[in-house]
């Protein structure tokens, strides 16, 4: 269902004026001093607000949200960096839950969801993994999980004892699973886990659903993903844009220097290329079948050319650039961690490859 | 380059890499090899290591303690030192201020600071850049007043690495607002213990102190703590960064995080090596590529620096080439990581825990990534560098 322009608006400017109230960058700075920096207030309020419900049902007062108005919203979280697990405990895991779960579970655990109660997180998004599930029991390791500091319970994929994919719940908080908890570059949190014959519930044990859902996890992901870089790109270029007018050296303005300006209005049309694509990534979302060549492309370009901006960003800054003090270091590291996730670039850049540049090359013989 | 010189610098490095295997304590070898921050005590301990070694300032007169190295036998040590991932050369006394107060100070004043730069008794910051006099620096306003035999400091620096550690201060005051600015600027030698000095820390994205800002209130300084003559402070500035030219520490800086990355590339992740992507072994390809390049042009500016015909524009290619490749090598390793390359708690670069995903030395990794953005901005920045190509090498 494709949400409609207007209310994709009213979302996208109630959640930039919720974050425009709330957490503008010196209230941010502040709480990435704290143990853990998720809060658990700001996720009570995105639930009053309505946001984490965006991806359920109408059924459930959700929004059904496309690609188009998970764009919108994931613009707000970039460009605010948030702190919370939005992407993956709003918009992930329940839609993971709408694709594989029976009803019954739908009922019990998407309301919950939907009130900011249970942050249920899906540990990856491919199948390669040593965890297992035989009686009711899952055994293995999953690394490097984000989120999985404050997450309430997790959806882990498995193999059962036949050697096939599935998906697993399990129960949250028990003895025999290992939270080893950690910190990143951007101030949001991970974790190691360990699963020791923890009770766990088959969510799906049809393998192919598995895969086709986790296969759309990094089809939503990716359009999330590539909004958070445009609107990244946007506040380095505003921000790099304004010093530059401001700030003097031998007597004038930085941007009276030619050299500076021609970086500069490479930094924009890169900017204006990764806007262009992040529509074309949620076209792409909404195609059926989803086109995942734009996909993969949209994500390995994206990631690149954010990345180019934000380090120019640092260098036309000079020392300012590297202090803790201004932002354009902090959405650095946003986008170092954003890159880890849901498909490296170089991932994304080989998938790409394989669908742009086929093996047979027979329309160009 | 002809054989003798091969010979003398395979040699010399062979001695550096003994030096690291047999006289380096078994921590900071450690420490070191982990990329973790050290704190004071390292520094200090490995200034002295090399000291003993007659390392510490062997391009020095041996007059003064030094023993007259030529700019190859400085470019082969620093460099080998940077490959085998060894701790920073604390700069500021043996190669910044040292050099300025031996070329310039009077007797008193060799005596009285020269032997504590050399052993590192005392411990030395460099008072140049402020808010507003960056790549222009001679736009510097900290001021000094002469009253009676002091000089009156009101001002502020900023970026001054290690001024929470410091003993002393060489600082670029301005004595006259007559002339060209450049006319108006002196080189003071200032107490940190004096009154009216206070540091303050500049947190920066890699997670732990080096640079401060130094605010300067009425601070009496003696005149004798005048270098040269008042006016003179920019020919001792960039007689300083002229002995600055050969900079093998950024040669060996990018072999070394080159190697860790080779090393990555060869060590299987999931039953594969890294290295039969090949995406990644183009990139690899191409940055060895770039290091010959780069090492090539840092040898011929060396052997310009000992023939006396060098163009003036051998330190600003080295600088350019180097840290650039550096930034390129050490974030294709950190990607290359993934989240091994995202994980990163500063409290832990100052102890000795392992990090939580990935190599030993995954958070030193990242924290010299982090530190060495810097390195195309500090020391004078990309576009300094090409400005001085332009004007001096090209007269554009």
């Amino acid at each position: 269902m494709t949400t409609d322009l207007e209310t994709i608006s009213m979302l996208r400017d109630s959640f930039e004026r919720y974050c425009a109230d709330h957490y503008d960058f010196l209230a941010r700075s502040q709480r990435l001093n704290a143990a853990t920096r998720y809060s658990d207030s700001t996720w009570q309020a995105l639930a009053e607000f309505g946001f984490l419900s965006a991806c359920l049902p109408e059924s459930l007062d959700g929004l059904d949200a496309d690609a188009y108005a998970l764009g919108a919203l994931s613009e707000v979280t970039g460009k605010h960096m948030l702190l919370e697990p939005f992407l993956a405990c709003a918009v992930i895991a329940p839609s993971v839950l709408r694709w594989l779960a029976d009803a019954a579970l739908q009922a019990e655990l998407l309301p919950l969801i939907a009130s900011g109660s249970l942050k249920l997180l899906l540990t990856q998004d491919h199948l390669q993994t040593d965890c297992l599930i035989s009686d009711g029991h899952l055994s293995g390791r999953q690394l490097g999980v984000l989120h999985g500091d404050i997450a309430d319970q997790f959806l882990v994929p498995a193999r059962n004892s036949q050697g096939q994919s599935v998906l697993c719940l399990v129960s949250p908080e028990h003895p025999n699973l290992g939270k080893h908890t950690y910190r990143l570059v951007d101030g949001r949190g991970a974790a190691n886990l360990s699963f020791d014959a923890v009770p766990a519930s088959l969510v799906c044990s049809d393998a192919s659903r598995v895969l086709e859902a986790l296969q759309q996890v990094r089809d939503i992901a990716s359009a999330a993903l590539c909004a958070e870089e445009q609107a990244i790109a946007q506040a380095l270029l505003n921000t790099t844009n304004e010093y530059l007018k401001v700030r003097q050296q031998f007597g004038k303005a930085l941007a009276t220097n030619q050299a500076l300006q021609h970086r500069m209005a490479d930094l924009y049309l890169l900017s204006k290329e990764i806007q262009a694509l992040t529509q074309c990534a949620r076209l792409a979302c909404s195609q059926t079948p989803v086109d995942r060549r734009t996909l993969s492309g949209a994500r390995a370009y994206c990631i690149q050319a954010a990345r180019r901006i934000a380090s120019e960003a640092i260098q036309l800054h000079g020392g300012l650039g590297i202090t803790e003090e201004l932002q354009v270091s902090h959405y650095v590291r946003r986008l170092m961690v954003n890159a880890s996730q849901y498909g490296s670039r170089e991932e994304h850049f080989e998938h790409f490859a394989q669908l742009s540049l086929p093996e047979q090359g027979a329309a160009y013989v | 380059m002809n054989a003798q010189l091969r010979a003398q610098v395979c040699s010399l490095r062979e001695e550096v890499r003994q030096f690291c295997r047999e006289s380096m304590p078994a921590q900071l070898l450690e420490k070191s090899h982990r990329h973790q921050v050290l704190d004071k005590a390292d520094y200090v301990q490995w200034m002295k290591l090399l000291h003993q070694r007659g390392w510490a300032a062997p391009h020095w007169p041996a007059a003064y303690g030094g023993a007259d190295w030529t700019p190859l036998q400085r470019f082969v040590l620093e460099d080998e030192l940077a490959r085998q991932g060894c701790p920073w050369i604390i700069p500021f006394g043996v190669k910044y201020v040292g050099p300025v107060i031996y070329a310039f100070g009077n007797e008193e004043q060799k005596a009285r600071f020269l032997p504590n730069i050399l052993s590192t008794d005392e411990f030395w910051a460099q008072g140049y850049s402020e808010p507003n006099a960056g790549s222009d620096l001679a736009g510097l306003k900290t001021q000094a007043v002469r009253d009676g035999d002091h000089y009156i400091v009101n001002g502020q620096k900023v970026w001054t690495t290690y001024a929470q550690w410091a003993d002393w201060l060489f600082c670029l005051v301005r004595t006259s607002h007559e002339g060209k600015p450049q006319a108006g600027i002196s080189f003071l030698l200032i107490d940190m213990q004096s009154p009216g000095i206070s540091v303050n820390e500049i947190k920066t994205m890699d997670g732990y102190r080096h640079v401060n800002e130094v605010w300067l209130e009425n601070v009496r300084v003696p005149v004798s703590n005048l270098i040269g003559v008042e006016g003179g402070g920019w020919n001792y500035a960039k007689f300083l960064l002229k002995n600055e030219r050969t900079a093998g520490a950024i040669v060996g800086q990018a072999k070394h995080v080159l190697e860790r990355l080779k090393q990555f590339a060869y060590t299987p992740q999931n039953d594969q090596r890294p290295i039969e992507r090949p995406a990644l072994r183009h990139t690899l390809t191409n940055f060895e590529l770039r290091f010959m390049a780069l090492e090539a042009a840092a040898y011929d500016a060396v052997e310009a620096m000992m023939l006396g015909h060098e163009d003036g524009g051998e330190a600003s290619i080295i600088k350019i080439r180097g840290t650039e490749l550096y930034q390129e090598v050490s974030e294709t390793l950190v990607e290359a990581m993934g989240m091994a390359g995202v994980a990163f708690d500063p409290q832990a670069l100052h102890a000795a825990t392992l990090p939580p995903l990935g190599p030993d030395d995954a958070g030193g990794i990242i924290k010299e990534h982090f530190y060495n953005r810097a390195a195309t901005i500090f020391g004078g920045s990309s576009e300094v560098q090409r400005n001085i190509l332009a004007k001096v090498v090209l007269g554009l």
